[in-house]
């Protein structure tokens, strides 16, 4: 059985890739907001994941608008950052878990997730960023990574409660793989950001805080909002805040919150991180101590429409 | 795309503001002033001259009438013909005295005793007592004179005899009526466009005579339907362009185009001539306007996508927060300071 060791959540904006690539997160504009990763990175560098497992948006880059997946789940053996115009930027691929994606896709489709199967698909700053946030700019990434990708651009996006009751089912994939990875589960996007439209630059800073706090201890509050309400609370791009739903329903309703972190504006966006365990299976006190968790459940489909 | 939109009898812009929020993002619209007419023909004239070249003409009871006249003597220009709630006969037996009856009303007593009399029968029954509907038509009329109302009426009593000319008519039409309408009814409309060849019909189910603003969204979708425009309902959430369907059919090209940016060798051809790599992906006039101006707000108003149309600036940079300020309508130092919260 793998383990989930934690649960994290980051915002993904391009311009923090931008600012690695450019040398500036040193600078006055950008150590603020790099320093509050540095436990971040400290804690995922003592808890030594085998997996991680990222929900993301595709921004216009593998997928267009010829065909848009609700939901879609990479199981390639390698993922290559994709050129979004720029041309591309100096990282290393991405090593893919592809045995436990088809785990994966094996246990949504049982549980009535149906999503895109990709075996060929590059990945862009919905995936990069995250990588580059908690684990820096290694020679080669030190986890194998699972894409989980959410439309949250062409409407109709999914339901918030559809993005945290899949992650339910991707813990339920977790615990039922037969192998002892350890397992990060990386929720991604917002927090409040605009792009377009003549509210463009909304950001709502009190909103992010609560969101930071809520996503911790009432998770059930923000799955149950409605997509309207994300808009207008974090903005028509903030809504992808949902993704971190995902992340969220892999954990158990009690958490322990190990750090969290906010900066505004990154770029045009308010940015925010956290880190959280299970309170139930923490490590802090050792990192590498096995840990007695439940039998895998089965996969029944019938149980899981209750 | 010129649209031109006849109103009818007493009625002015407000019957239509449904339907012109809707055509607005696609076209220019421009709403006729027949307050100061008392002939159809010469109508049909002031309608000509609001624009030239093709226009289409969506013409509402009087207005269709109007709408008529300017096929027949202009039919080069009327790219595209809407009809909705109206006649094709001319006066009938004993029609000038009815209409007698309230001339002198309004006359005598004003309009607002006009409006009282005129206003019900011209609505579905069910609607009468409906203020959300009734009362800005009630001030609409409210806002017309006896004079303009002798004048008009005075206009449809020496109409034209438009029936004949119906089986000439070579340009596509649309014939729109309400199903309840008790004043130009249903048969009187289907003898219309069964007598334009090819001519289409459309009911509008729970309507009386004063469809376009009885049952706004029902005609805004068959309107935009024929003219071949994408729905675009408004914003659910102010200042919000949601990537809906309509957006996203309606940008479907532009964004194509952006996506292209995402290729080396696209990129090259784009700075080597932009015009041309923009007519590789079909770029209307207007697209192509907007994407070579820069202009952001446009590119977003005819259905570009930030995350697409933002490949753009890396082949010729300009900063995001740039582009959120242009859209935002402000400078950049303001935007940083007031959106952002900078400095």
């Amino acid at each position: 059985m793998a383990k989930l060791i934690g649960g994290l959540g980051t915002s993904h904006v391009p311009s923090i890739a931008a600012a690695i690539d450019k040398g500036l997160a040193g600078t006055d504009a950008w150590k603020p907001f790099f320093d509050g990763y540095v436990p971040a990175k400290e804690w995922i560098a003592r808890a030594k994941p085998d997996i991680a497992v990222v929900i993301f948006n595709d921004h216009g880059n593998s997928f267009f608008l010829d065909r848009v997946p609700t939901f879609a789940v990479g199981c390639a053996e390698e993922y290559r950052p994709v050129d979004e115009g720029w041309g591309p930027r100096p990282i290393p691929p991405f090593e893919g878990a592809a045995d436990f994606s088809w785990h994966l896709i094996d246990t949504l489709v049982d549980s009535r997730f149906d999503p895109m199967i990709c075996q060929e698909i590059e990945v862009d700053h919905g995936l990069q960023v995250p990588l580059e946030l908690f684990f820096g700019r290694p020679e080669a990434w030190p986890v194998r990574v699972v894409p989980i990708f959410v439309n949250v651009i062409q409407y109709p996006i999914p339901l918030p409660s559809r993005c945290y009751e899949m992650g339910r089912v991707l813990r339920q994939a977790i615990e039922s793989w037969p192998g002892d990875e350890r397992v990060v589960v990386i929720g991604t996007g917002g927090l409040s950001h605009q792009l377009q439209g003549s509210r463009a630059g909304f950001v709502n800073p009190e909103a992010d805080r609560a969101f930071l706090k809520d996503i911790a201890t009432d998770p059930d509050r923000l799955a149950a909002m409605s997509r309207e309400r994300y808009v207008e609370m974090f903005g028509s791009e903030g809504a992808e805040l949902m993704m971190w739903l995902v992340m969220r329903g892999a954990m158990d309703r009690d958490v322990v919150v190990r750090h969290t972190h906010y900066f505004v504006p990154a770029s045009m966006t308010g940015a925010g991180m956290i880190v959280m365990e299970n309170a139930a299976t923490a490590e802090e006190a050792d990192p590498v101590a096995p840990s007695p968790g439940p039998e895998a459940p089965a996969t029944d489909p019938e149980v899981q429409a209750a | 795309m010129q649209i031109v939109l006849l109103p009818g009898l007493l009625c002015d812009a407000s019957m239509w503001s449904g339907q012109i929020a809707a055509l607005q993002p696609h076209a220019d619209v421009v709403v006729a002033d027949f307050s100061q007419l008392d002939q159809i023909g010469a109508m049909a004239e002031a309608a000509l001259a609001l624009r030239d070249g093709p226009i289409v003409a969506v013409g509402h009871s009087m207005g269709g009438r109007v709408a008529l006249e300017m096929v027949r003597r202009a039919p080069e220009r009327i790219a595209k013909l809407v009809l909705l709630d109206t006649g094709a006969r001319p006066r009938r037996e004993g029609e000038e005295a009815t209409r007698q009856v309230l001339v002198d009303l309004a006359d005598r007593d004003g309009m607002a005793a006009l409006a009282a009399r005129w206003l019900p029968p011209m609505v579905h029954e069910d609607r009468i007592g409906d203020a959300g509907l009734m009362e800005p038509l009630g001030a609409m009329v409210l806002r017309a004179t006896p004079e303009q109302h002798r004048r008009q009426i005075r206009a449809l009593l020496d109409r034209p005899d438009a029936l004949p000319q119906l089986g000439a008519i070579r340009c596509p039409t649309l014939v729109m009526v309400g199903r309840q309408d008790r004043w130009s009814p249903l048969a009187q409309n289907e003898e219309i466009a069964a007598a334009i060849p090819g001519a289409e019909l459309v009911v509008i189910e729970n309507s009386g005579h004063m469809a376009p603003a009885e049952q706004p969204a029902q005609v805004t979708a068959a309107l935009l339907r024929f003219l071949g425009l994408p729905e675009t309902p408004a914003d659910s959430i102010p200042a919000v362009p949601l990537f809906d369907r309509a957006r996203s059919r309606r940008g479907y090209r532009i964004n194509k185009m952006a996506m292209g940016l995402s290729r080396p060798e696209n990129r090259a051809a784009f700075l080597a001539g932009e015009e041309a790599y923009l007519d590789r992906f079909g770029l209307s006039a207007e697209e192509k306007r907007a994407v070579m101006a820069r202009d952001w707000r446009e590119m977003v108003r005819l259905g570009g996508n930030l995350f697409f149309i933002l490949k753009i600036s890396a082949v010729d940079p300009v900063r995001i927060t740039e582009i959120g300020a242009h859209q935002a309508g402000m400078d950049h130092d303001t935007f940083l300071r007031e959106r952002l919260g900078k400095r």
